[in-house]
């Protein structure tokens, strides 16, 4: 069937379908405009806040941002799907996202996702049917420092091990794991570990989107 | 006129041009994908890198770049020396080829590109015989994005032309660009299909065989084909077109480059609008009524036995009686040649002009553009040559006719004898028109389609589409521009230009080049064409 090609005149929006944006939802991305020079410029924050407002991006709500917008919905649909950080499927409750880089991967990243995938018994991509789980693997999410890794929604669990993934995932404030160092990396110098009482406060902080925002 | 060096060689270029474009119009074949002379510059297929000599940076001493440079994104400047011949440079281009062909099927057999395709031309000039790719080729869907459009994005190179085109010229924003990375594909919002008047141009300018027209699709190999330059009669705009033919049938309508008028591109209504010459109800063959009796004369006779009924009726009514409506789809010359015969058998005779149809409104793209942002229009008015008309009766003087005053005039019986010429692809007879046709008492009829005319006429002639002809056009802005015949009129019609060239007195064959010298005296106006150069072959 290799001639076969994909119908794309078909709608994918239901006609007299009820707006899936509320009103709240359309006046936040409107807060937007005074602060840019054209309203296609408030593209990226609609989307993150109809992401954060629908847990992901569908087709019809593209064509709602396209409209408070005023550009075509396929203006949308690129950014869209440009950004893997935007979903256009609906995703669980938890995003397990998993690095699959050289790092993670030499300190025993496979073990970790295929516990995980045995855990939640679903693959990458996939979502658990009680819709609270979604895997996916990353290139690098910048802790090699800390391999192997994971993102618990935007929390950074770090030197993970296997036997840690069920704990992890029960978690439900998805904050009881401690992050400590990699063996190999150099040991803190002893006037560090002088001044630090908890060894927590050496390991950096540079790649936890979270502990970046309570720095600010 | 500035003066630049590539490869050693002192070329003059525009001004204003970048180095690619001035390189390709002094002949150098720099490959390039994403580069299109209308479009803005994205500088993202990474072929047409050059060398360039710069000043360094501590001593200021002009060397050559360690990098190399875009040249499609680099200004051509007075005194800038490049160059393309190095090896640094054909590496690059080896590479990129690789690149592009990394994931492209091997589907050339049934490619409709194929034969005009960059990407053929390109591995076969700067790319390698073989390919290092190991792995699965990535294969991207076929998509049906269109009404008249399909995309087989296996084979697209994402040089995003198509996306810029709909962005920047037509305006309408169908095309995007889905996901990245190797991914990446052209799509459009299910739903919101590629549809707009200006939607044949991707295909155009798509480099590769990514973007298909359905109504040529699988037709005919390109290699077969063979090309007309011609002028579209679409509408009042005279597009530079070029007629893609083989066995004397039209396969499809390409834009051709005409700075003055169309730039590269053509709406979608000339460019699909050519099927009625193909019509099987065409009227192919002369013919004379006499009473009830029919008959097919021999072309031979035709010019004397049409001299013999005029001058007949001029004797016994008198030349005021008689009239001539030329139809704004004639071309120049011919319309000139009907006239001097019109005015030879009867100097008195009067000549108007045919009705010219309109519809709707004038469309500029992109909608709301104004000024220079305006990249392409379609006139309303529907018929390629009413200025020409025009301005020939304006010249020819004498008793001359709107199309209003001769509908009036002939409603009220003041034309007893009346050469009517049609050529029009649609309908044009209305109610009040036809009307007409019953009132004179020699009535010549030359057109394509039977009608209210043709059926009551006495003498009928075929006359023959666009790419038939030959002749001139005058558009809308006064530019007279040349159109060639294409392919042979249907079996029995002869070319109306011979036989009007014949019926004028002439002998000999036709040339529209000939009848616009012997035209300077009495119009000197249209004796004047206008035709835009060739552009290279290597120029996309």
């Amino acid at each position: 069937m290799s001639w076969k090609a994909i119908d794309r005149n078909q709608p994918v929006i239901e006609k007299d379908a009820a707006p899936v944006l509320s009103e709240a939802v359309r006046e936040k991305i409107r807060s937007f405009f005074p602060r840019y020079e054209t309203k296609r410029a408030v593209l990226l924050p609609a989307l993150h806040i109809v992401q954060n407002t629908l847990g992901y991006i569908s087709w019809q709500a593209m064509a709602e941002i396209a409209e408070i917008l005023e550009i075509h919905p396929a203006d949308v649909m690129n950014t869209t799907s440009f950004y893997t950080h935007f979903w256009t499927h609906p995703k669980g409750e938890k995003v397990v996202t998993v690095c699959r880089s050289i790092s993670c991967e030499a300190m025993g990243g496979a073990k970790m996702l295929d516990t995980i995938k045995k855990e939640l018994g679903i693959d990458e991509h996939g979502t658990t049917k009680d819709g609270r789980y979604s895997l996916v693997t990353e290139e690098c999410l910048a802790g090699c420092d800390h391999a192997p890794c994971l993102l618990i929604n935007e929390k950074m669990h770090k030197c993970v091990k296997a036997e840690d993934i069920p704990t992890l995932l029960a978690d439900v404030d998805n904050n009881k794991l401690s992050m400590p160092r990699s063996d190999l990396f150099d040991p803190p110098s002893e006037k560090q570990a002088a001044s630090a009482t908890m060894q927590d406060s050496v390991v950096g902080t540079t790649s936890d989107v979270s502990e970046m925002r309570e720095a600010e | 006129m500035a003066k630049i060096i590539i490869d050693s060689q002192e070329i003059e270029c525009r001004d204003g041009v970048t180095a690619l474009q001035a390189a390709i119009e002094a002949g150098w074949d720099v490959p390039h994908y994403c580069y299109h002379p209308g479009l803005s510059v994205v500088a993202s297929c990474r072929l047409c890198l050059m060398e360039m000599k710069m000043p360094h940076p501590q001593t200021k001493e002009m060397g050559w770049a360690p990098k190399l440079l875009p040249s499609c994104q680099t200004p051509a400047r007075e005194g800038m020396e490049i160059r393309f011949n190095t090896e640094k440079v054909k590496k690059n281009q080896e590479n990129c080829m690789e690149f592009f062909l990394l994931n492209h099927p091997l589907d050339c057999p049934v490619c409709d590109q194929a034969g005009e395709c960059h990407l053929q031309d390109y591995s076969y000039k700067f790319g390698k015989a073989e390919s290092r790719m190991v792995d699965q080729k990535l294969k991207n869907p076929k998509k049906d994005i269109g009404p008249r459009t399909l995309l087989y994005s296996d084979r697209c190179v994402m040089c995003t032309r198509c996306v810029r085109f709909t962005q920047e010229v037509s305006g309408t924003h169908e095309l995007s660009i889905v996901n990245r990375g190797s991914r990446v594909e052209i799509d459009v919002f299910p739903g919101l299909p590629l549809d707009n008047p200006l939607q044949g141009n991707v295909v155009d300018i798509c480099p590769v065989g990514c973007l298909l027209d359905k109504d040529f699709l699988f037709q005919r190999r390109v290699w077969e084909l063979k090309r007309g330059e011609s002028v579209c009669p679409g509408c009042a705009r005279g597009c530079s077109i070029s007629i893609d033919h083989v066995d004397e049938k039209v396969y499809r309508l390409k834009p051709r480059f005409n700075p003055k008028v169309n730039d590269w591109w053509m709406c979608d209504e000339g460019r699909f609008g050519y099927e009625y010459i193909h019509d099987k109800k065409r009227i192919s063959s002369p013919l004379v009524r006499r009473g009830l009796e029919q008959t097919t004369p021999n072309w031979e006779d035709v010019p004397a036995v049409l001299r013999y009924r005029f001058e007949q009726f001029v004797k016994a009514q008198g030349g005021a009686k008689v009239v001539a409506v030329l139809s704004p789809f004639m071309a120049n010359e011919e319309a000139w040649l009907l006239a001097k015969f019109i005015r030879d058998v009867a100097p008195e005779a009067s000549l108007a002009i045919g009705p010219v149809p309109y519809e709707g409104d004038d469309q500029i793209f992109p909608a709301k553009a104004s000024g220079d942002g305006i990249k392409f229009t379609i006139l309303k008015e529907k018929a390629p040559n009413r200025k020409g008309i025009e301005s020939l009766l304006e010249s020819l003087g004498g008793s001359t006719l709107t199309c209003e005053q001769f509908v009036e005039k002939a409603g009220a019986g003041e034309f007893m004898a009346a050469w009517v010429v049609g050529g029009y692809p649609k309908p044009w007879v209305d109610k009040d028109t036809a009307k007409l046709a019953g009132k004179f008492d020699l009535l010549v009829a030359q057109d394509i389609f039977e009608n209210e005319f043709t059926t009551k006429a006495d003498i009928v002639l075929p006359a023959c589409a666009w790419a038939e002809r030959e002749g001139s056009f005058t558009n809308a802005d006064g530019l007279s521009q040349p159109f060639h015949w294409a392919i042979v009129p249907p079996d029995g019609a002869r070319r109306d230009g011979q036989y009007l060239f014949e019926i004028a007195g002439e002998t000999g064959l036709f040339s529209a080049a000939r009848v616009r010298e012997m035209m300077a005296a009495s119009v000197p106006n249209l004796s004047q064409v206008y035709e835009s150069q060739r552009k290279p072959a290597h120029a996309h």
